[in-house]
């Protein structure tokens, strides 16, 4: 009996510290140094089919320069906040509407952003939201799950053309192709709801998304982003969101309507 | 505001990003004042351990020794996880100093900016990206 009793205490510690460890497994695509430490500089890995393989967790790189603020008393991706971060403010090119409507949502402190009433994100903005998402790439299909309210957004490599008329979306219908060792992707059919960062650049639903993700090396991914949306801007805003592995990461839960309580507080 | 704004965006504004910090939920400015700083001291009555954002509850007494319970948000729980903290950190009844701003609408909540277990010195909940002070170890 005590052995039985052994046993079972045995199990539940286990069980208790396969727990605690779930999400700090060694990923076994990230090549090692010989104190098994992750080499990030090491050369990006391929699949079987000889395409450099994206797959992994990954977390949008914060701004360099950037310093603790909001909520959150984070630094964040200069993107997150603001995707004309590389343009001069006079040299924005918006058109007259979508300079309306950014300034009412600055003027609105923000509180109607998708986010704080618990929608997505969206797509590109997720590039840059502070928390990882999750390639998994096979020869046809690459899905990228998202941290952020646990979305995931799915990429055709199959051939099939980008759908004619769609149904707006937040994440827009994306195929892709390769370039090399680049994987280009091209979204369409988004919904006009989602914003583009933080202050609220908005888009309409005809905007055009091109997207090209390079994995520099083992460690290092590099997304960027072309918005095309004239209805919106004049012409097309271009930055490049980098990101950085977790090698030994994987992803958490987060529900935003689990316990969300600030809408009543929003003035 | 709104002129203030507009020249903003019409000419060079460096300011404004530091204007309207940036949110992960909702925007500080949706619902804290950053010109009603508070500092506060109590005993922890509640830990919610959630998204979108951490909350905790703190019973602060006035001089009287009557008692009124705040509610500070914080960052969502897996950012704060990635910085090496969890549910366990912070414990029924400790007493907590916590530095921030209130909500704008003037209820008994606010972002706590800053978490000091009174007792110790330490630091509660301080982010991957912020200084920390070497000798505090994770609870």
């Amino acid at each position: 009996m005590n052995s039985i009793a052994a046993t079972v205490a045995a199990l539940l510690l286990f069980a208790s510290t396969a727990s605690a460890q779930w999400a700090k497994n060694p990923a076994g695509s990230i090549p090692r140094t010989g104190e098994g430490k992750p080499n990030l500089s090491a050369r990006a890995p391929k699949t079987q089919d000889g395409k450099i393989d994206l797959s992994g967790v990954w977390l949008p790189d914060m701004d360099a320069k950037g310093i603790p603020q909001g909520v959150e008393n984070q630094v964040f991706s200069q993107y997150f906040v603001n995707i004309t971060a590389d343009l001069k403010q006079d040299a924005v090119p918006f058109q007259p509407s979508a300079q309306a409507l950014f300034m009412q949502r600055l003027q609105n402190n923000g509180k109607d952003a998708p986010t704080a009433h618990c929608k997505p994100s969206g797509v590109p903005m997720l590039n840059s939201v502070p928390l990882p998402y999750k390639i998994i790439q096979t020869p046809r299909l690459i899905a990228i799950l998202y941290e952020e309210n646990t979305v995931f957004r799915q990429i055709f490599l199959d051939g099939r053309q980008p759908v004619k008329d769609p149904e707006p979306r937040w994440m827009g219908y994306s195929t892709g192709k390769w370039e090399g060792d680049t994987l280009v992707v091209d979204t369409v059919g988004f919904n006009d709801q989602s914003w583009l960062d933080a202050m609220g650049h908005p888009h309409s639903e005809n905007m055009h998304l091109v997207e090209r993700f390079r994995r520099r090396d083992a460690g290092h991914l590099e997304v960027e982003v072309t918005i095309d949306d004239p209805k919106a801007y004049t012409k097309p805003i271009t930055y490049t969101q980098k990101a950085t592995t977790l090698p030994d990461e994987d992803l958490l839960e987060y529900f935003c309507t689990e316990n969300e309580k600030d809408v009543p507080l929003y003035k | 505001m709104k002129k203030k704004l507009f020249a903003c965006v019409v000419l060079a504004c460096s300011l404004l990003i530091a204007e309207l910090p940036a949110l992960a939920h909702h925007s500080f400015s949706a619902v804290f004042d950053d010109k009603k700083p508070i500092k506060l001291t109590g005993t922890v009555t509640k830990l919610e351990w959630q998204n979108p954002h951490t909350w905790f509850y703190m019973d602060v007494r006035d001089d009287s020794g009557k008692a009124t319970n705040w509610g500070m948000e914080m960052g969502s729980p897996n950012l704060l996880i990635r910085s090496g903290w969890s549910r366990n950190s912070m414990k029924m009844g400790d007493l907590v100093t916590i530095e921030g701003f209130r909500a704008r609408d003037g209820s008994n909540n606010g972002n706590a900016q800053i978490v000091i277990l009174t007792n110790t010195g330490q630091r509660l909940f301080a982010a991957s990206s912020l200084p920390q002070p070497a000798e505090s170890p994770k609870r």
